[in-house]
């Protein structure tokens, strides 16, 4: 639990200190942008790699609930007040997660089911966080995040069964995994030591990126599957 | 654009076809170039329905995807607008009712018949906006969406609906 009394609304987030706004502002925006990111770059375009209909509305589906996170986080962006230039994906080079090139289906669901995880974890740490509408709005999109990873990790079971497409699951996680934990961002943070001393987050990102690594090693290990060795950064 | 209420939405599940709903099929299948008189398939449950769309249909999606890529040469919507977002979750909303209703729990089938809904509304507002009439495919597939119908598509030589 967070030592750092709650800050339950936004009228009170404007009383806080100047250094704990702008921790807060970093996390809102940069969770506005991967939202917006993920939905125009993964989601959307993968409604077309789709194989039956139902994969496609599925699909087409979670693109909406990914826009509509988005949509939540900008909105308390705003309330708080992040430059709407500073929401802009023309202003901000996106994580290298977001470059990966979306080609095929099995791909896409090797995204959701690793991507997603990285995005589940990322949540996780604002479940408890001291700014009760930014705690809220985690609370809000964790039960639909963890319905998008295992969406991936259902569609993965599907397709290791037929070993030409078991094989592409495997390529497609030896090609997008490598760049997973840098999302995590840089151990020894200064950032993330401000979220923790604020109470905003709980973890040090060497934290979370070590728990990343050990939840995806389990869910692939489940498809008999493996992970490529990385090197982690120190 | 205005949308309509998603109050309908599902509520006609596995009934009967009517004279008008057998009219928008005929003249949906027509619009889109295909074979206005294919036999139509009334699917019965959530199941059955699940069954057929896992099935591949892209001789039929591919149609309906040019004609969604030719609206979008003239009209572009935002995903993202909140009105539209308020819309896409009612229609969620209205899918999972109907589900439940029926003893169907699978929050995958609920999804996808809610993604369903979400791209004929989107269709439909792309039509709109590009100036089409009522005899467009998408304003004619999204009169049996909003009145209580799930359309499947086309599967092989029949079409498909729940």
């Amino acid at each position: 639990m967070s030592a750092y009394p709650p800050v339950k609304t936004v009228e009170e987030f404007f009383k806080q200190p100047a250094e704990y706004q702008d921790a807060v502002r970093k996390i809102v925006r940069s969770h506005a942008l991967n939202e917006l990111y993920g939905a125009q770059v993964f989601d959307e375009p993968a409604i077309a790699l789709a194989p039956t209909p139902y994969a496609k509305w599925l699909t087409c589906r979670v693109a909406m609930e990914e826009y509509h996170h988005h949509v939540r986080f900008k909105e308390l962006a705003d309330q708080i007040g992040v430059k709407p230039e500073a929401l802009d994906t023309k202003n901000k080079r996106p994580l290298n997660i977001f470059e990966f090139p979306l080609k095929t289906w099995e791909e896409f669901c090797v995204i959701k089911m690793l991507g997603d995880l990285a995005e589940i974890l990322q949540v996780e740490d604002l479940l408890h966080c001291s700014f009760v509408p930014l705690r809220n709005i985690a609370r809000t999109t964790m039960p639909e995040e963890k319905f998008h990873a295992q969406f991936g990790a259902d569609f993965c079971v599907d397709l290791v069964e037929a070993p030409e497409s078991r094989a592409r699951v495997q390529d497609a996680i030896n090609r997008f995994y490598p760049e997973a934990p840098k999302f995590f961002g840089a151990s020894g943070s200064k950032n993330n030591e401000l979220y923790r001393k604020y109470g905003i987050k709980l973890r040090k990102n060497e934290e979370m990126r070590a728990d990343y690594i050990a939840r995806a090693k389990d869910i692939v290990g489940k498809l008999e599957l493996e992970l490529p060795e990385i090197a982690v950064a120190a | 654009m205005r949308v309509e209420s998603p109050e309908a939405w599902f509520c006609a599940l596995g009934e009967a076809l009517g004279q008008a709903e057998e009219a928008d099929i005929a003249a949906y299948l027509a619009a889109l170039g295909l074979a206005a008189r294919l036999p139509t398939l009334v699917v019965a449950s959530w199941s059955q329905a699940a069954e057929i769309a896992r099935t591949p249909a892209e001789r039929w999606w591919s149609v309906e995807e040019a004609e969604r890529a030719r609206l979008e040469r003239v009209a572009r919507l935002d995903p993202a607008d909140r009105e539209w977002l308020a819309l896409t979750d009612a229609l969620h909303g209205a899918a999972a009712v109907a589900a439940a209703r029926s003893g169907c729990a699978d929050q995958g089938l609920i999804r996808a018949a809610a993604g369903a809904a979400t791209y004929a509304a989107h269709q439909y507002r792309l039509a709109r906006d590009a100036g089409a009439g009522d005899e467009h495919p998408f304003v004619r597939k999204y009169a049996l969406f909003s009145g209580g119908r799930w359309p499947l598509g086309v599967y092989g030589d029949r079409f498909a609906i729940f």
